[in-house]
């Protein structure tokens, strides 16, 4: 006996609905499917409402007939077939709501479909229903409204948050307004799209008006005068159809795109951090739908780019943010053509000059720096004199007391200053095992093991009460006699061993004096 | 009259110019050789018997091929041999005693009996890597101590159409100081070589060697404290990039090296002479060739036959055991006999894997022949199609393929 399985339609419209989370998406829903409707010019208004907010969207689009607006409400009952939503999922985002008005005029006939507490309904485990009208129009003038009543996000949906200036931002980076279809189809169709706010979400402006495409910043190939020359270099890669055949069948790649610095990026819209926007997108419908950056090989050289590569035959998750088939060879094989193409824009010459531009940029930038930085330590070297402030400066203090007075002879022949013993010096002859620290306590609060010091360098011996501490409560179970007279300490723990102090301070200090010879 | 002979003896000319890349005509003694070029590494002499000057594993198959030998039943296939690149050193391959060593010189190889099919020009290399390279390799087995002089006579015994002096190549951890005393010693062998070549019937290339312009400067400017310009540039014909061989895999460095060499030949008015790059090879040579390099050497296709792999392509080796020879219509697959061998039914392994070598080879020079008709059209589209077509999804390469495109043939964008 064969047994087909069943679905909890309920439970379905429940779990798409709520993939789509974002208010936005709404619009971005909306745009996508009055483009598809041939429409020239679509209006947003979005108002607040307590709970929510109220979404109108109106298109001069060729409208819907009986059947398509089964396919508005049905589920998975797309009639579209390669362009995004012919799964019939997207529209499903407006159940999220407390009131569906559809009125929509084509071929002389005019459609009304209402649905009531979708959302709620939804909830109780109830499908809703819509109810149809239809009433015959003169021809002409078609077109579709959509008037979403109250619509509901799962997490508090806040229509304040809704400004044109983000609405703006998002249009043109998720949706067919940032369409590049543009750079390839010189007849592709301009769509004016308008966004009015109510007043309570952003009053800052009227209105917010934009088209379908977006357009990369003016080229401006020449690095400038400023302090960041190549911050504005933009350069433009022109449209690029590659034919890409794979195993099983052939697609068409589009590419096209632009590599500039971060003011040439800022011309752009954004929507979240650069890290988080720019670089390499595979796109459908020419709308940006996943990042493919490890096709810049570079560390976060994707920044600098923003290519887009469309290929219809990307197939999209239900919710829209990333790619399904990646593990189809159609996938595999569009990514290899991108990876290759843009070892092309790495290779560019005027790519590698834009680099190389940042970097010498980056060079002046840093000498200049020094300048500022050298002249705070010359001064105060010339107001507090030499102050050893590592390991390093205290040896060099070392050997220039040892050349600049007769009676000293220490030389430095080894140094690590990884080690537990710095350096090696060679004193009257002989080869010394030196601990260096700019103070002495150094020494202990770094726990060096005495058995192999001969001699502890440093330029002062610090703080005496530290060391009289160490004094009195001993150094990993022996006990250390400080003796300044004797020019060391008295390490007894096994065995006496005396580590002898060389103060830098005072032989540089002494061989600073001119000797007195008379 | 003498300025005849001398003209005779040599002339390359270039016929045509794409980028930096150029085809020629090599002219020596009245073998005319197209360019760019390979000439492929072939060990004339052999083992110990009367027969030997035919043996030698693989090189015996090859030569076999190259002459049309009854054993391999094909006709001579000689337009793959227009050019052969063989070593002094390769005297040491087969441990000669004295006497052997005498019989092989006694007649040049083209008049031997064996070769009457050969034609081709013969390039002797000097040998200076294996018997002044740091190995212990000499000519101690046939009692013969080499220098400049003892390798001269090789290369003239041999009956060579292009010859090089002794060299001593550098190694990329060479320190400045070693590798000045080693272009100063190098030096003091073109000073003799010269002296004892002037009635050399045929082609001298100066041995060159640095990983870059300064380096490669330099080395001239040592050669020149011993040698004047003007005795150099009369006494040599053409230039031989050598001490590649360490940096073969670094293709980077490769670019560099010809890059940079060829600026130095301009720089010292020598940028008319052939460019011949010793040791690189199969997978680079479209690379270099594009930058202006007019012949290179290789063993290569004798090396991947002796690993069991089958070149598909300039760029794709598969092990013979997947090899499809009904792929390719060569001399070689086309012959079922041949095919039979490659297939591993023959009794020795040289003839089941000589054939490979051969087959190796003709995809090779089949390319080459490919690249010059891109270069003669001196159409920069049509050798920037030829790098799509040949390094476009090699991961590998083709970051350098971009870089040559865009270095000499002016870019994508």
């Amino acid at each position: 006996m064969k047994k087909a399985p069943k679905v909890n339609e309920v439970n379905e419209f429940l779990e798409i609905a709520s993939d789509f989370e974002d208010p936005l998406e709404v619009i971005r829903e909306s745009l996508s499917n009055a483009y598809d409707a041939g429409a020239t010019t679509v209006e947003i208004t979005i108002l607040n409402r307590a709970g929510g907010s109220d979404i109108i969207i109106e298109d001069d689009g060729h409208g819907m007939n009986e059947r398509d607006l089964e396919s508005f409400f049905d589920l998975g009952n797309s009639r579209k077939t390669d362009s995004i939503g012919y799964k019939g999922h997207g529209t499903k985002i407006f159940y999220k709501s407390d009131r569906i008005e559809v009125t929509t005029v084509h071929d002389g006939t005019s459609y009304r479909a209402e649905m009531d507490e979708p959302w709620e309904k939804l909830n109780n485990e109830v499908l809703p229903e819509y109810e149809l009208t239809k009433t015959d129009v003169r021809s002409g003038n078609p077109g579709t409204k959509i008037k979403i009543t109250n619509f509901r996000s799962g997490h508090g949906f806040d229509a304040e948050s809704l400004t044109y200036n983000k609405i703006n931002h998002y249009l043109k980076w998720k949706t067919i307004a940032g369409s590049t279809a543009h750079y390839f189809d010189d007849d592709q169709r301009e769509m004016e799209i308008s966004v009015v706010l109510d007043d309570e979400i952003d009053d800052t402006q009227d209105g917010l008006v934009t088209d379908n495409r977006l357009t990369f910043p003016d080229e401006q190939l020449d690095p400038d005068d400023s302090m960041y020359p190549a911050e504005r270099m933009c350069k433009h890669y022109p449209a690029n159809e590659i034919a890409v055949e794979y195993d099983g069948g052939k697609t068409t790649l589009q590419i096209v795109g632009m590599v500039g610095g971060k003011a040439a990026r800022n011309e752009l819209p954004t929507y979240g951090r650069h890290s988080a926007q720019f670089g390499i997108w595979f796109a459908k419908d020419h709308i940006k739908v996943e990042r493919l950056n490890e096709a810049i090989s570079h560390d976060n050289e994707f920044i600098h780019f923003l290519f887009v590569a469309n290929c219809q035959d990307i197939e999209l998750s239900a919710n829209r943010e990333s790619i399904r088939n990646k593990a189809s060879s159609v996938y595999k094989a569009i990514e290899e053509e991108v990876e290759y193409y843009l070892s092309k824009v790495t290779q560019d010459p005027w790519f590698k000059s834009y680099l190389e531009t940042r970097k010498e940029a980056e060079y002046n930038r840093r000498t200049a720096k020094q300048q500022t930085s050298l002249k705070e330590r010359r001064e105060t070297i010339e107001s507090d004199g030499f102050i050893p402030k590592n390991k390093a400066e205290v040896l060099i203090a070392l050997e220039r007391a040892s050349s600049t007075s007769r009676g000293l002879s220490h030389t430095v022949e080894d140094y690590d200053p990884t080690a537990d013993i710095h350096a090696i010096l060679r004193q009257n002859g002989r080869l010394r095992n030196a601990a260096v620290f700019p103070t002495l306590t150094g020494l202990f609060e770094n726990d060096v093991p005495l058995k192999n010091t001969d001699v502890a360098v440093c330029w002062t011996q610090g703080d005496p009460a530290i060391l009289s501490e160490y004094e009195r409560n001993g150094y990993y179970g022996g006990d250390l006699k400080f003796d300044v007279d004797d020019g060391g300490f008295e390490y007894e723990n096994d065995g006496r061993q005396f580590v002898e102090v060389i103060e830098v301070s005072e032989l540089l200090q002494g061989a600073a004096v001119p000797a007195a010879d008379d | 009259m003498t300025e005849n002979v001398v003209r005779n003896r040599f002339d390359f000319d270039v016929t045509a110019r794409n980028g930096d890349a150029r085809t020629g005509s090599l002219v020596i003694n009245g073998t005319e050789l197209e360019t760019p070029n390979l000439f492929p590494v072939i060990n004339f002499y052999a083992g110990g018997t009367d027969n030997s000057v035919y043996g030698g594993g693989i090189h015996r198959t090859l030569k076999e091929f190259m002459i049309g030998a009854e054993r391999v039943g094909v006709e001579p296939m000689t337009e793959y041999f227009d050019a052969s690149m063989t070593s002094v050193a390769s005297l040491t391959d087969y441990n000669l005693n004295r006497n052997r060593y005498e019989s092989y010189l006694d007649t040049p190889i083209k008049q031997r009996p064996l070769f009457e099919n050969y034609n081709g020009l013969i390039f002797a290399d000097s040998g200076g890597f294996k018997f002044l390279g740091g190995t212990d390799i000499d000519g101690s087995d046939f009692e013969v101590e080499m220098n400049q002089d003892a390798v001269y006579d090789i290369q003239e015994a041999f009956g060579s159409d292009i010859i090089v002096n002794l060299d001593h190549p550098i190694a990329p951890d060479d320190s400045h100081a070693t590798r000045v005393e080693k272009a100063e010693m190098t030096a003091e062998n073109i000073h003799t070589f010269l002296s004892i070549s002037r009635g050399f019937d045929g082609a001298k290339y100066l041995t060159l060697h640095g990983y870059n312009y300064s380096m490669m400067s330099e080395f001239l400017e040592v050669i020149t404290d011993s040698v004047p310009e003007g005795v150099l540039k009369e006494g040599f014909d053409g230039i031989a990039l050598g001490s590649l061989v360490p940096k073969k895999d670094d293709r980077d460095a490769l670019i560099r090296a010809v890059t940079d060499c060829r600026e130095v030949m301009n720089e010292w008015g020598i940028g008319h002479w052939p460019l011949h790059v010793l040791g690189i090879s199969s997978r680079a040579v479209p690379i270099l060739a594009a930058l202006g390099a007019d012949s290179f050497d290789s063993s290569t296709h004798i090396h991947n036959a002796i690993n069991g792999k089958y070149n598909e392509s300039l760029m794709k080796r598969v092990d013979l055991d997947d090899a499809d020879f009904s792929n390719c219509d060569c001399p070689v697959c086309s012959s079922d006999l041949l095919v039979n061998r490659m297939r591993g039914n023959a009794e020795y392994q040289k003839d089941v894997l000589g054939p490979v070598a051969m087959h190796n080879l003709v995809v090779v020079k089949d390319e080459l022949a490919e690249i010059r008709r891109r270069i003669q059209t001196e159409d920069e589209d049509a050798l920037i199609a030829y790098f799509e077509e040949t390094f476009s999804h090699d991961k590998t390469m083709r970051q350098y393929a971009h870089k040559v495109v865009n270095q000499t043939l002016g870019g994508y964008f």
